[in-house]
C-alpha cells in the first residue's frame, strides 16, 4: 500500500513539472510560430488586405490593414519608421516574445511621422536626432501596424502611406 | 525488468495529467473576463500579467490584441437567451452606437478566422451601419442576404467579435456596462 502511494505521488511529481513547464512555455511557443508565419526577421512585411483566406492570426479583422515586422535584436537594434495616415485610426503596437504588448501609440498621440529605435538595455547604437528610444523586455518580438480602412475609396491612397513603414537593424556601434 | 516498467508507467501518466492539467488550463479558463449579456470581454488582454497562466490564457485568448485604453474587443458565441450561435439560424442584432471613435462587429468561423462567402463581407462598422431614425440600429446576421446591414455567416457554429478602437472613458472603466447590442435568435432554418 505504502509502495503503491510512492507510485501516485511520483507520478503527481512528473505532472507537476510537465504542466509547469509547458505552461510557462506556452506563451513563446505561439510567438514563435506567429513571428515563423510573417517572414524574415528585422523587415517589414505589408500583409495582404484580411479575407477569409487570411491565415496569419486568429479573428483578424478586415477592416483593418495590417504591417507586421518581427524582430531579432540579439545584433542590434530597431529602427522603425512611418508616415501615420491623416484622419483615420492607425498605431503602432509592439509584443514581446512572451506575447505583452509593452507599447503602443496611436494617431492621436503621433502626428505625421513616427521614429522609434527598439533595442534591448546597454545595446549601443547611435541614435537618430528624432528617434524615440524603446526599451524591449526581450530579443525577439513584433511590431504592428494596424490601419483602419475608414473609406474603400481612398483605400489606394491609404495603402500608399501604410507602405512607408520599414523596420531596419542598426548594429552597435563597438562591433560596426 | 518490471521496476522499469513501473518507471515508464509513472513516467508516463505523469507527462499526460500534466499536459492534460495545461490544456484545461489554457483552453477552459478564460481568466480576467467580464460579461456584458451575451458579450464577454477580458480585463487582462494586451497587459502584461505576470504568473503562467494569466501569461498563457493572454497568449492564446488575446494574442497581439491592445490593451483596453486602445480597443476593448467583445466575443460572443451565444445569444442574449444563451443559446450557441447557429449559422442556420437568422439573428438580430439591436442597440445604440458604441462610446468608441470606431467600432465594428465580425463575424468568425469556429476555427477564428472569416467564413467565405461570395460578397466578401465580414463585418459592419460604425462607417457602414445605417442608423434608424434614432440612432438606433439593427443587424442581421444569417446565412440568407438582408437588404441592409447584413453579416453573413454560413451553416454551423459561429462566434462574433465587436470591436471598439478609442473606447469612451465609461467603456474603460466599466466595460461590463457598456450597452452593447443584444442578439435576439429570429428563426432557425434548416
Amino acid at each position: 500500500m505504502r509502495r503503491a502511494l510512492l507510485w501516485i505521488a511520483a507520478a503527481l511529481a512528473v505532472a507537476a513539472v510537465v504542466h509547469y513547464f509547458t505552461l510557462t512555455a506556452t506563451p513563446g511557443f505561439i510567438m514563435n510560430k506567429v513571428m515563423m508565419k510573417m517572414g524574415p526577421v528585422n523587415e517589414i512585411h505589408h500583409m495582404d488586405r484580411v479575407t477569409a483566406a487570411s491565415r496569419g492570426v486568429v479573428r483578424p479583422s478586415p477592416d483593418l490593414l495590417y504591417s507586421v515586422c518581427p524582430f531579432d535584436l540579439s545584433k542590434g537594434a530597431l529602427h522603425v519608421t512611418a508616415k501615420v495616415p491623416v484622419g483615420t485610426y492607425w498605431s503602432v503596437s509592439i509584443f514581446d516574445a512572451d506575447t505583452n504588448n509593452f507599447f503602443v501609440k496611436n494617431d492621436r498621440q503621433v502626428k505625421g511621422s513616427i521614429d522609434l529605435m527598439v533595442m534591448l538595455p546597454m545595446t549601443d547604437v547611435k541614435m537618430p536626432a528624432n528617434s524615440r528610444q524603446v526599451l524591449s523586455p526581450s530579443a525577439k518580438g513584433l511590431v504592428l501596424f494596424r490601419t483602419l480602412i475608414a473609406d474603400e475609396n481612398g483605400f489606394a491612397a491609404l495603402d500608399a502611406v501604410r507602405r512607408t513603414a520599414r523596420c531596419d537593424l542598426v548594429r552597435p556601434v563597438a562591433t560596426r | 525488468m518490471r521496476l522499469i516498467f513501473k518507471i515508464l508507467g509513472c513516467l508516463v501518466i505523469g507527462a499526460a495529467l500534466g499536459l492534460g492539467a495545461t490544456w484545461l488550463a489554457v483552453s477552459r479558463m478564460n481568466l480576467g473576463a467580464v460579461s456584458d449579456g451575451p458579450w464577454t470581454m477580458s480585463l487582462l488582454t494586451g497587459s502584461s500579467q505576470s504568473g503562467p497562466y494569466l501569461r498563457a490564457n493572454i497568449a492564446l485568448h488575446g494574442l497581439l490584441a491592445l490593451n483596453r485604453s486602445e480597443t476593448v474587443y467583445y466575443t460572443a458565441d451565444h445569444d442574449s437567451a444563451g443559446e450557441w450561435l447557429d449559422g442556420n439560424c437568422i439573428y438580430r442584432l439591436e442597440g445604440r452606437e458604441p462610446s468608441a471613435r470606431w467600432w465594428s462587429i465580425t463575424a468568425y468561423g469556429p476555427d477564428d478566422y472569416l467564413m467565405a462567402n461570395k460578397y466578401n463581407l465580414w463585418s459592419i462598422s460604425g462607417e457602414t451601419v445605417q442608423l434608424k431614425s434614432d440612432s438606433t440600429f439593427a443587424i442581421t446576421v444569417s446565412k440568407h442576404r438582408a437588404p441592409t446591414n447584413w453579416i453573413p455567416v454560413t451553416r454551423g457554429r459561429f462566434s462574433l467579435t465587436l470591436r471598439l478602437y478609442n473606447p469612451g472613458a465609461g467603456v474603460v472603466d466599466d466595460p461590463a456596462n457598456a450597452m452593447v447590442p443584444t442578439i435576439k435568435r429570429v428563426v432557425c432554418v434548416s
